[in-house]
């Protein structure tokens, strides 16, 4: 908000800056045109004697000439002066007006205080509505049908996460990391101890169910097999 | 002491999540503890290692670092967020992303002015700490490859990052890399594997240590950026480095579950030139050691074994004092099972979801010992899922069994159980009143008809449940001025009273007729860490964190006379040994002189009516007893009666018929289902 008004003016300037340049270059182009007028009348009647300007006509077109350069770096001054005042103006303005938003802002805030219990009720309301309309969050209704929402496109994150999480993961228990088991790791405890037992998987019942009862099922398959080799 | 018929439940699997990462503020002596699953936990060691606060983690949220700005704690994690705690109402208060994709650490400077992190885009993002929130400053210069680990030079005018292969310096006011330190690969097949530099530490005369996935603790100096000497500690990664605060000593935490230590000083004695000296070695994990804090006389360390191990530097604290004692703190210091003693229901609760269970049933008697035959076995009624990504911070079961209620840091939630023989509804309550938000604790009253509910600035929230809907009553406020979030909740039998306890160490009781205080309980120094009132006498009794029992007359409001002589006589020493907290207290309703407590390791009744143990005489006397005569057994017997039968204790319940429900956890099933250890080759195995 605070460069819109202000741009315009500084690209006016510029604007303002190359048209200066232009119109030099036409006066500049005048002149020698003047110039080559003057030539050719030369050419034309070279007899003629040369035109008499006297000392205080000459300086009288010098002074005049003076005078127009002062005054417009006068005007110009002038120009930039009031520029300068505008843009001091505007500057105040723009103040004020904050100023005055914030009080304004200020007493928006004191009101809900005095009046809590409505502003309460309101946002009950507010919830109802909302849970009636079951809106994802994050959507606010413009005016028309048009809703802005977040975006809530965690893809790129997601992914990210997940592989930062894979390289901890390769890292630490990937190929080559040389890890083993719970299980060997308890039993070698059991085995190292001062009063030494089995590995682990012999004195907890619970230990590998699922292992123990396929082992199981092999071994009737077993006995059954042998069973009939035997018969 | 009395005979019980026991349930000993063993099927709830309370799976603990790995540390991840640790942070200690030395000022406030807190420390803070992040779990694999997101969950924040703060420690005060002022007062015996006690639990505070437990933030509930969420879904997605995997934190890798940690860090106190004065008392302000942050937290980094994979999902490229930098979020800020509120300690008070046990929640994150906001969550900045920092768009460099996951973050893998962060770290404060000195004056508390800058947070650094270490992204995997390979940028570090300087954050200037305000006084509410915190802004992107500015980035250092961009690298190749991702920052894994940072260190501010005490001066703050410089940064040390680890990296893949190397180790940068960057000045932190132009943001320029200064050195590259070439940070050698492991030898072998891992030749051709990039090295991780895990942890780096810059110290005060510019001397920078390096740990890293070779197994290395290298030590550089900072000024040249030339490597000064190589310590070759395991075949695996040396994860994590701390150094101490005079930074005489560093300790590096191995994959292996070691601990190795190096102090700063002279090879010989009486000279002059300090090394880095390979000094100590403990192991006290089984599993990789992934956070690690160095305190002015301990090592704490933590990892995939989800224990926090307190190990007291020897020379640091007087021997053989409860001081140089071992801590392994296992277990949470709060419930995490609720009991609906009049229906003989256990609810667990996990992270993620809540487990309701029927407790078997054995119609036998036997003798003290025994183990009877179920007729009905334990089952499982219902597994209720969380909605959303939050995890569960409390829950509760009411006495009757009809009522369940938990509590996300987002929402609370109400559930009708019904259940009958064969038949099991489970209905949720639609419409809960506004002021239940931000919960931190919920308890039922023991007529199943008052929810309470502890709110933000210790605050507790009263709703009234009935068949057809639950409305709000009140809101029970002290004028004490503390915001601390309460962490204890209990209700009288008779619903007359309601004790809270908060974490400022204050107990305020509520007459929940008026809907009142009635009356506050002396401050004491230690947190409580259980609170409960006699259902005849009205007494209050509280332990505290440093094993203190207080005994309160709620009608006099005074300390009991039996509270005064345990004061004057003092405990018995091996009573203030023990190293967990006493985590819930009821009474037997058939004999009102008992007091049940216990803790992890034990179950106690405490017999008012006996003597108090003098501290000569013998604490465990129950095995003697027994074999005494009776005249004799009377003059030996003394108020503490333990009972160690029963480990890892998760709850202790009596029930209405009188039995007892002991919920027990043991660490070989937690051990079971932790991720592999490192492969060790003992000899002769």
């Amino acid at each position: 908000m605070m460069s819109l008004p202000w741009d315009p003016t500084e690209r006016d300037n510029m604007a303002n800056k190359q048209r200066g340049e232009g119109t030099s270059v036409e006066k500049k182009a005048e002149n020698k045109k003047g110039a080559d007028d003057f030539n050719l009348a030369l050419d034309s009647s070279d007899d003629e004697a040369p035109e008499e300007v006297t000392f205080e006509d000459s300086k009288a077109r010098a002074v005049e000439s003076l005078k127009l350069a002062l005054d417009t770096a006068r005007r110009e001054k002038e120009l930039l002066k009031e520029k300068r005042r505008k843009r001091q103006e505007f500057f105040q303005e723009q103040k004020k007006k904050k100023l005055l938003s914030a009080d304004l802002l200020e007493e928006i805030d004191s009101v809900p205080s005095k009046k809590q219990k409505q502003a309460e009720d309101k946002d009950e309301e507010e919830e109802k509505k909302k849970r009636k309309t079951k809106k994802p969050t994050g959507v606010r209704n413009l005016k028309g049908s048009y809703t802005v929402s977040t975006v809530t496109d965690r893809g790129q994150s997601d992914y990210q996460r997940q592989a930062a999480e894979d390289f901890i993961q390769s890292r630490l228990y990937g190929p080559g990391s040389c890890r083993s088991s719970n299980n060997e790791m308890l039993s070698l405890q059991n085995k190292t101890r001062a009063d030494k037992s089995a590995a682990v998987q012999f004195v907890k019942k619970d230990w590998a169910c699922k292992e123990k009862a396929k082992a199981e099922k092999l071994k009737k398959r077993w006995i059954h097999k042998q069973q009939i080799l035997t018969s | 002491m009395g005979e019980f018929k026991v349930h000993r439940v063993r099927f709830f699997d309370y799976m603990p999540s790995a540390i991840r990462s640790m942070a200690f503020n030395s000022h406030t002596e807190r420390l803070a503890v992040a779990r694999a699953d997101g969950a924040v936990e703060i420690f005060n060691f002022a007062d015996n290692y006690f639990q505070e606060k437990v933030i509930a983690g969420r879904d997605g949220r995997s934190i890798e670092a940690l860090c106190w700005v004065g008392c302000r704690l942050f937290s980094a994690g994979l999902d490229g967020e930098i979020t800020e705690y509120d300690l008070e109402n046990l929640r994150p208060r906001y969550s900045i992303e920092a768009y460099g994709g996951p973050i893998w650490t962060i770290s404060g400077n000195s004056e508390g002015t800058l947070l650094a992190a270490g992204c995997e885009d390979g940028t570090v993002k300087m954050f200037e700490v305000l006084e509410d929130r915190i802004q992107f400053q500015r980035n250092l210069s961009r690298q190749k490859g991702r920052i894994i680990s940072l260190s501010w030079h005490p001066s703050g005018a410089q940064i040390a990052a680890g990296m893949m292969d190397m180790i940068r310096i960057f000045d932190s006011e132009t943001g320029h890399a200064t050195h590259r330190l070439l940070v050698d690969r492991g030898v072998g097949a891992s030749k051709s594997r990039e090295v991780v530099v895990w942890s780096v530490a810059f110290l005060n005369d510019h001397t920078i240590i390096s740990g890293d996935s070779a197994g290395k603790v290298q030590i550089w100096d900072g000024l040249t950026g030339t490597l000064i000497r190589t310590h070759l500690v395991t075949k695996w990664d040396v994860l994590v480095l701390a150094v101490s605060q005079d930074e005489s000593s560093v300790i590096a935490g191995t994959s292996e579950g070691t601990i190795v230590q190096f102090q700063f000083i002279s090879s010989t004695v009486g000279q002059q030139d300090k090394l880095w000296v390979r000094t100590r070695t403990f192991k006290n994990h089984s599993h990789d050691v992934r956070a690690l804090v160095h305190t002015d006389s301990a090592v704490i360390s933590g990892g995939m074994d989800t224990q926090l191990v307190v190990r007291p530097l020897l020379d640091k604290v007087e021997k053989n004092t409860q001081e140089s004692a071992l801590r392994k703190i296992a277990f949470p210091h709060r419930n995490l099972v609720s009991c609906a003693k009049k229906a003989g229901l256990l609810l667990f609760q996990f992270p993620d979801h809540l487990e309701l269970w029927r407790l078997g049933e054995s119609d036998r008697n036997g003798t003290p010992g025994e183990s009877l035959p179920v007729n009905r076995k334990p089952e499982k009624l219902i597994q209720l899922k969380t909605k959303g990504e939050d995890h569960i911070c409390c829950s509760a079961l009411s006495p009757c069994g009809s009522w369940l209620s938990y509590a996300t840091v987002a929402a609370v939630r109400l559930y009708r159980l019904q259940i009958s023989s064969n038949n099991i509804s489970i209905q949720k309550v639609s419409k809960l009143p506004r002021e239940l938000k931000s919960v931190h604790q919920l308890c039922f009253s023991s007529d199943s008809c008052r929810l309470f509910a502890s709110s933000s600035f210790s605050s507790v929230v009263v709703v009234a449940l009935n068949q057809t809907d639950c409305k709000y009553l009140h809101t029970l406020k002290h004028k004490s001025g503390s915001r601390q979030p309460i962490h204890i909740l209990s209700p009288s039998e008779d619903g007359q009273w309601l004790a809270t306890a908060n974490t400022d160490c204050e107990i305020h009781v509520f007459n929940l007729r008026k809907m009142k205080l009635h009356c506050s309980v002396p401050a004491y120094s230690s947190c409580p860490t259980a609170v409960s009132i006699h259902p005849t006498t009205g007494n209050l009794v509280s332990v505290h964190a440093d094993q203190q029992i207080f005994e309160f007359s709620l009608k006099q409001k005074e300390y009991s006379e039996w509270s005064r002589q345990l004061q004057r006589q003092g405990l018995h020493p091996l009573w203030l040994q023990r190293d967990t907290p006493v985590t819930s207290i009821s009474f037997n309703p058939n004999n009102p002189a008992h007091i049940m407590l216990h803790d992890v390791f034990m179950f106690c009744i405490i017999d008012q009516s006996l003597p108090l143990p003098e501290a000569k005489t013998k604490f465990y006397n129950q095995m003697i007893l027994r074999s005494l005569p009776q005249p004799q057994r009377l003059r030996e017997s003394h108020a503490f009666k333990t009972c160690k039968n029963f480990q890892h204790l998760l709850s202790v319940n009596l029930l209405e018929d009188l039995s007892l429900v002991v919920v027990e956890r043991p660490l070989v099933d937690i051990v079971a289902q932790l991720p592999a250890p490192v492969r060790q080759k003992k000899f002769a195995t």
